[in-house]
């Protein structure tokens, strides 16, 4: 077997403000996306049938896609909000978010009956229950992110390593609900998951990075190279695994784990870029210069 | 190779073992118990999501008032004072509740009274109270009367495997979550969105019209038999038998009403109430249901007062669908309170047909799969050896052994967010052993068993840290969430607990053993 190595980068070529510009300005313009997302509608990114209520019906419908998608506007009333085809099995997901969220399922499947489809799931959120998930999942993710800091300061000790962590981290739940926004991939339980999934993953190469060049013996860039060679690994293989799953899930019409794994392919990757530019510039920053003020 | 060396491995192939034991073994989790069931060549269970079926979670509707000061009256006296002042509300919907060790309360059980209008009642009765204390919701005896009196109905109406239980939120609030496998939500809806309260009344003719009062409640009912498609003419009814203690009373009061007249009566409360003979209704939650008159046989035994001494009656209804209905309510009880449900409500409801969650279980098994074959392909390419990859795709599907050993063995239901947590864990896990690979193998070959013992620790640190964080971050969702995700959470700290003091410090050795008998 070919082994693949990851190849070593000459960083000595670049200054701290080069190699941090890249990912400070895609961290800026995600936080344009995100905030401007915010001024517009109200929320950091558009909220779905989980948070703010309304029903979800998943339908069995015997045409061609066309046509299928025909009826289904011509069936429901109000119509669907969204319309998705699953391709393994024809099957259509509609959402439906009108009023406050407060959809009455009962004659949405009664709609469905009555057009001929057969309903192979149907799914009915109160506005107020997911205000209240909406919350719950917020207060989590921030806990989360805390949480995360505190450890990460409690192992490290040292300012500039640990913030380096940290802001690394949050450029890397950041980008890729910047991202959702971009590709209109709404807030769910399963993207909420993934979030949370990004802050423990996106540590691994940080802490890793961080433990190489602070706490083992040897030269800086020799530091990072082997560091590298550990993270970029596990990036990759993450990475591939979250990318399979992600078009697997979508064919079946598993939308859980497709969400997952599309966000999870966006917070990986930028934790590529976050780890081994912005964190590797500010430990490097710290090593030359800030230890010695 | 001694023992003392690799008891790491020693205990990585026992837990599998116990893990393969809980998974396959028939004599566990094999109980036909409450839930899901535990079904093909497996002990798993499966959820909702992946056997189908329907899932509501709903609060309760109502406002409760706490520290109330009785001052000496009894609950029922309470009771009647509070709904006199309340507009939308009537005695039965008023709970007035007194403890040992507590201060009393009272509650509403109406759907349109807010916690303003009962502190009005309140204080307009002249009891004082905790505005403090005021809320929406009931009281815990309430909830708990209505989880049982939900797991009768769907007992009674033949739901197999459903269960009924109260879940609370971190911010205090309760909902009842109701499951039931392989059921449309229709039907489901239908069993549990009544009050149920059922009650039998005589119609009849006075002096200055018709008057209505009240004959059997549910509890002066004997037994209560199983509905019955009425048969030549008849009517569907239920055959019930009356309490010995209350059959003359009812007999007396049939007799004296018109209803056990002389040749039967003969209702025709429906065309023209106005005109017809003495009636009986069957009301079910304050709706008339039915109204049917006695037949002349009957009548003659309450007459000469031969029906008291065998007291059995039968309950008419339109249709057999009804007189199920009936039969469950009576049988069941009625709900102390109802589940905010439907248009407007709070609560939430889902449906999974079978066969959706049939494919579903199959296609996220195939996802999973393929996902793992993908990181074994990358580990692969990268190491170039098949003795540091092959132990590390082993050592990873381990990990998601002993969480479905652990899931088999306590019978926790495998969902789409519980799989999704098995993914988690895969992926954190080969993190963790490339981290431990490339440590161990660094520089130079691990000649020493002290070399290797040093580098392994040094590895361990990270994944310690990273596992610690993993932890954090799924912490709150394991606590807080409604339980939608709540299996992911679980699922990946277990699974991170698991690979931190079990899986990844064997991998570990298996390493060694590899690289130091060389």
């Amino acid at each position: 077997m070919v082994a693949f190595e990851v190849p070593e980068i000459d960083y000595s070529r670049y200054t701290n403000r080069q190699l941090a510009a890249v990912p400070l300005a895609v961290l800026a313009v995600a936080l344009v996306v995100v905030g401007g997302w915010y001024v517009a509608t109200g929320a950091p990114v558009q909220p779905g049938v989980d948070f703010t209520g309304g029903a979800e019906l998943r339908v069995a419908v015997d045409a061609p896609d066309g046509q299928a998608r025909e009826q289904i506007r011509s069936a429901f009333s109000p119509t669907p909000e969204t319309i998705r085809s699953v391709p393994s099995d024809n099957t259509y997901i509609l959402t439906f978010q009108t009023d406050g969220g407060n959809v009455d399922l009962g004659a949405l499947e009664q709609q469905a009956r009555d057009a001929g489809f057969q309903v192979e799931s149907s799914y009915e959120v109160s506005a107020s229950f997911g205000a209240q998930t909406q919350r719950l999942a917020f207060g989590g993710v921030v806990f989360a992110f805390l949480g995360m800091s505190l450890v990460v300061f409690g192992m490290f000790r040292t300012f500039v390593p640990s913030v380096a962590v940290v802001i690394s981290a949050f450029s890397d739940i950041v980008i890729p609900v910047a991202l959702m926004n971009v590709f209109g991939i709404e807030l769910s339980l399963g993207t909420v998951a993934a979030l949370l999934m990004i802050i423990g993953y996106s540590v691994d190469s940080d802490i890793l990075l961080n433990n190489h060049i602070l706490r083992r013996s040897g030269g800086f860039y020799e530091s990072v190279y082997r560091a590298m060679r550990t993270g970029v690994t596990m990036t990759l293989t993450s990475l591939s695994a979250m990318i399979v799953m992600t078009i697997v899930a979508t064919l079946f019409g598993i939308q859980l784990l497709a969400s997952i794994g599309t966000v999870l392919v966006f917070g990986l990757a930028a934790d590529l870029m976050n780890t081994y530019m912005l964190n590797l510039s500010l430990l490097r920053w710290y090593k030359y210069e800030g230890v010695k003020r | 190779m001694s023992l003392r060396e690799n008891w790491r491995i020693l205990l990585l192939v026992v837990v599998l073992l116990a893990s393969s034991f809980a998974l396959f073994s028939p004599t566990v989790g094999g109980d036909s118990g409450q839930g899901t069931a535990a079904e093909g060549p497996t002990n798993l269970r499966y959820g909702l999501q992946l056997s189908g079926g329907t899932r509501i979670r709903a609060p309760l509707v109502g406002v409760t008032a706490e520290d109330v000061d009785f001052g000496g009256t009894q609950p029922p006296e309470v009771e009647q004072a509070v709904a006199e002042q309340l507009e939308n509300a009537t005695v039965a919907d008023v709970t007035a509740r007194t403890y040992q060790n507590a201060p009393s309360a009272v509650e509403v059980t109406a759907g349109n009274v807010t916690t303003q209008e009962l502190g009005d009642a309140l204080s307009a009765a002249g009891y004082s109270y905790d505005s403090g204390s005021l809320r929406e919701g009931v009281t815990e005896q309430t909830r708990q009367q209505t989880v049982q009196v939900l797991s009768n109905k769907i007992n009674e109406a033949g739901l197999q495997g459903g269960t009924v239980q109260q879940i609370s939120t971190s911010t205090g609030d309760h909902f009842i979550l109701i499951e039931v496998p392989d059921e449309n939500r229709q039907r489901v809806l239908e069993l549990v969105n009544q009050r149920g309260s059922v009650r039998v009344d005589v119609y009849y003719p006075t002096d200055g019209g018709y008057e209505q009062q009240t004959v059997l409640e549910r509890e002066d009912f004997q037994s209560i038999g199983t509905a019955q498609q009425g048969q030549e003419g008849q009517q569907p009814n239920v055959p019930v038998v009356i309490k010995e203690s209350v059959a003359p009373e009812l007999q007396e009061t049939l007799v004296r009403t018109g209803v056990a007249k002389q040749g039967g009566s003969q209702c025709t409360y429906a065309e023209n109430p106005n005109s017809t003979d003495a009636c009986m209704l069957l009301v079910v939650d304050g709706e008339v249901v039915n109204a049917f008159g006695m037949s002349s046989g009957l009548a003659s035994g309450m007459r000469s007062g031969e029906w008291a001494q065998d007291p059995r009656f039968v309950l008419q209804t339109r249709n057999f669908s009804e007189a199920r209905e009936v039969a469950i309510n009576l049988r069941a009880g009625a709900l102390p309170a109802k589940l905010d449900l439907g248009p407007g409500g709070e609560g939430t409801s889902s449906y999974v047909s079978p066969g959706q969650g049939e494919s579903f279980k199959f296609d996220s098994l195939i996802t999973g799969i393929i996902s793992v074959i993908a990181v074994s392909i990358v580990v692969f390419i990268r190491y170039g050896q098949v003795r540091v990859a092959a132990p590390m795709v082993v050592t990873a599907l381990s990990e998601v052994v002993v969480l479905l050993g652990f899931a088999a063995g306590i019978g926790y239901p495998l969902d789409l967010s519980v799989i999704a947590g098995f993914i988690a864990v895969i992926g954190t896990g080969v993190d963790d052993l490339i981290i431990i690979a490339d440590e161990v193998m660094a520089q130079g070959d691990v000649s020493s068993h002290r070399v290797f013992q040093s580098r392994f620790r040094k590895a361990f640190w990270v994944i310690g840290v990273a596992a610690a964080t993993t932890i954090i971050a799924m912490s709150p969702l394991a606590v807080l969430s409604l339980g939608d995700l709540q299996g992911f959470a679980i699922f990946t700290i277990l699974g991170v607990l698991v690979g931190v003091l079990l899986t990844r410090p064997a991998y570990g050795d298996i390493l060694r053993s590899l690289m130091t008998s060389r």
